[in-house]
């Protein structure tokens, strides 16, 4: 339409008749665009993986004894059908907070909550007070046995447990990495997912090369992908992987 | 135009625009929110959390990028400019849209932590010199500051009071921000998308953005400035009642010529409110027309009517060996001129 | 803590940003626009924005009591910042979006672990 013959629009007058038809497929194009490009970018989410709270299992309630480093893991010798004698099992608190300061090393206590799952990787988030932890002191410890199973180089990626194994989902990814990073300071272990499995096992709670918890040199590198080198540990029934910082790679 | 101030200056077009504006956003959440969940390509569930930072983010992004495809659209097809007249409610809205995102965010990721959540948004990713992994989060959060400084000052009282200059170059600051969320999107979301549709919406989007702006700035070259006191405008015969011609004074200032009936007469091209181009304005009810907002000054003295207040330069101009010429020492804002009439052998 | 810090940076802002407010809302914008002179509801909508730049409208309000406002300045634009400007967001705004592509990994399920030894 040339300069001559559009019609000119004054805000506070009725639209021209020449440019109404034009602004009302102009308008109707933009409804039409937005609710079409919803459609398409929210029916093309990735899926967000195989993990969910199982609170249909109902809360469990498990005895066993506690190991404190590098994370909380509870080594069940009193379990349920879904977590039986000789599993073990990590734990957080509610929200992004771990049971450090709830648990000794070596103690033998009752943890009771909820689970989570993401295949064979399970975490119980244990209920607030001494409903969630209860000692035992009447219970006998068991020696927790720690084994190691070799230097291991893998690929994968480091993820906060709680929201990997569906407390958030999808619960590992770029755009999660700050929440993975307040979930691990908050004392939730972390955990490592190998691109393929060590020894069968795809999850190892993750410590640094002394066994110890993690700190930000290795938090700088939550939800990337990338190669790292480290001691494989098997504790009671978790595997471990205490990872040495100065090999880590991050993948193309 | 402003006589004394109010809130909000409503008419019958930004009603309809708002509605618009309100029946585009509520349908792409509503598809977004109600319809998507239940038609995605796997069985598993997306957290309703989640699923909402993604709506009311992308949301905001496509809400963003319509907002500044416009201005260079409207320059392009001048039918384009009643979707910039009120454009700064289409900004608040999506200001609004973007604080809900944010709002999610804050809810989800940074709720249930020890650490509070604005200190966790700003704590929990601080590598700054990777960029994969870099803290995408902080080019969302400075997009939305300015966003919220465009949208808190979007009262045409800033305008007057910052002067048009000052307020455009603070509201210019929705390019970078722009730019900012482009990587924001880029280096966030995109990174955890196994499917390419919203990486081929953003790459598009940015596209197009980029492209306007720059086919609007190639297709609008100005005239190179005149130099010399008196400045030739046109031949005296090519003048169109109700029209003007533009001149390029150079240093960003330019004059419109109009002529009305027999006379001709010239004011600044830049409107008093936010520097519109008056010259591409017309003449109606006597006064000169913004095509932007519709402010109207009387050509003669650059005022605008009582009880309005505006006020533009005005230039004076004369006739020599057939040519209109301008002199280009504007007058004070306000100041009468004496028009020249065209020759009655001019039709 | 960086983090805490700049959210008490924050914090100040907002509050010396309330109290420029409070002064020029009932007593400056009288002074410096008469289209303000017994208009009030308006105001309210203005306190974001002040507690947002009050050091620009401290600034503003300063040229415009000792009449400094050059009327000139009001009626230049300058286009050529825009054009500068837009070819740098067309070029920059693809390359952003293909670089954040070109940054994805891919899942590396073709990574087969490696056992290099024994624990040191």
């Amino acid at each position: 339409m040339s300069e001559k013959s559009t019609p000119f629009f004054i805000g506070f007058l009725p639209v021209p008749d020449g440019l109404r038809g034009f602004l009302m497929v102009a308008c109707a194009g933009l409804v039409i665009a937005f609710t079409a490009l919803a459609y398409m970018i929210g029916t093309t989410q990735a899926d967000p993986g195989p993990a969910q709270f199982r609170f249909d299992l109902g809360a469990q309630t498990l005895t066993g004894t506690m190991t404190a480093l590098p994370y909380p893991v509870l080594h069940v010798t009193n379990g349920t059908e879904t977590v039986a004698a000789g599993r073990s099992i990590l734990l957080s608190a509610n929200g992004k907070n771990g049971v450090q300061s709830r648990i000794e090393d070596g103690a033998v206590v009752t943890a009771s909550g909820p689970l989570l799952q993401r295949g064979t990787l399970d975490m119980m988030q244990v209920r607030g007070g001494r409903r969630g932890i209860k000692a035992e002191p009447d219970v006998t410890a068991i020696e927790v046995v720690s084994e190691s199973l070799g230097r291991w180089q893998m690929a994968g990626e480091i993820c906060d447990g709680k929201c990997l194994t569906g407390a958030m989902r999808p619960g590992r990814g770029i755009a999660h990495r700050a929440c993975a990073n307040l979930c691990i300071s908050g004392g939730v272990p972390p955990v490592f997912v190998s691109a393929q499995p060590v020894e069968g096992e795809e999850f190892f709670l993750v410590g640094d090369s002394d066994g110890n918890p993690i700190g930000p040199d290795l938090t700088e590198f939550t939800a990337l992908y990338i190669q790292v080198e480290g001691e494989v540990r098997k504790l009671g029934d978790m595997h471990m992987f205490l990872m040495d910082v100065d090999t880590i790679k991050v993948l193309p | 135009m402003s006589v004394k101030y109010i809130p909000v200056q409503w008419n019958p077009n930004k009603w309809v625009y708002d509605a618009v504006l309100i029946v585009m956003m509520v349908i792409y959440l509503w598809v977004f929110l109600m319809l998507a969940p239940d038609r995605l390509d796997h069985e598993r569930v997306i957290n309703p959390q989640i699923n909402a930072m993604r709506a009311f983010g992308s949301c905001a992004f496509l809400m963003l990028t319509v907002i500044l495809c416009l201005g260079p659209l409207a320059r392009l097809d001048r039918r384009f400019l009643p979707l910039v007249y009120n454009r700064r409610h289409f900004g608040v809205l999506t200001l609004i849209v973007a604080l809900s995102h944010l709002a999610f965010v804050l809810d989800w990721y940074y709720a249930f932590s020890p650490t509070a959540p604005l200190e966790g948004l700003l704590s929990a990713n601080t590598s700054f010199t990777r960029t994969l992994g870099f803290p995408f989060e902080m080019l969302g959060l400075f997009a939305l500051v300015v966003l919220f400084v465009m949208a808190v000052t979007s009262h045409d009282f800033w305008l007057k009071f910052l002067t048009p200059r000052i307020w455009k170059r603070l509201h210019f600051l929705i390019y970078p921000a722009y730019a900012a969320v482009v990587g924001h999107v880029a280096l966030g979301a995109l990174q955890d998308q196994t499917n390419m549709v919203f990486a081929a919406v953003t790459l598009v989007s940015a596209c197009l953005v980029g492209g306007l702006h720059l086919a609007a700035v190639i297709l609008d070259k100005p005239a190179p400035a005149a130099s010399g006191d008196w400045v030739s405008v046109a031949a005296v015969e090519s003048f169109e009642d109700g029209r003007a011609k533009i001149v390029e004074l150079g240093d960003g200032e330019r004059a419109a010529v109009f002529r009305m009936g027999r006379d001709l007469a010239a004011i600044s091209n830049a409107c008093a409110h936010q520097n519109g181009p008056l010259g591409e304005g017309r003449i109606i009810d006597g006064c000169v027309t913004c095509p932007w907002h519709g402010f109207q000054y009387r050509l003669f003295d650059g005022r605008s009517p009582e009880p309005f207040t505006e006020k533009v330069p005005t230039y004076g101009l004369r006739m020599h060996n057939g040519m209109v010429e301008l002199n280009r020492v504007a007058n004070p804002p306000g100041t009468p001129t004496d028009p020249i009439s065209l020759p009655e052998d001019v039709a | 803590m960086t983090a805490s810090f700049v959210l008490t940076l924050g914090e100040y802002w907002l509050w010396i940003g309330a109290l420029v407010a409070v002064v020029f809302l009932t007593i400056g914008i009288d002074r410096i626009d008469e289209d303000a002179r017994g208009a009030y509801i308006f105001r309210v909508l203005l306190v974001p924005g002040v507690l947002a730049i009050w050091p620009l409208v401290l600034m503003r309000w300063f040229t415009l009591e000792t009449g400094r406002d050059a009327w000139r300045g009001r009626h230049t634009t300058e286009r050529h910042i825009h054009a500068g400007c837009w070819w740098v967001l067309a070029i920059a705004l693809p390359l952003i979006v293909l670089g954040g592509l070109a940054l994805k990994q891919n899942w590396p399920d073709d990574f087969t672990p490696v056992r290099i030894g024994d624990a040191q």
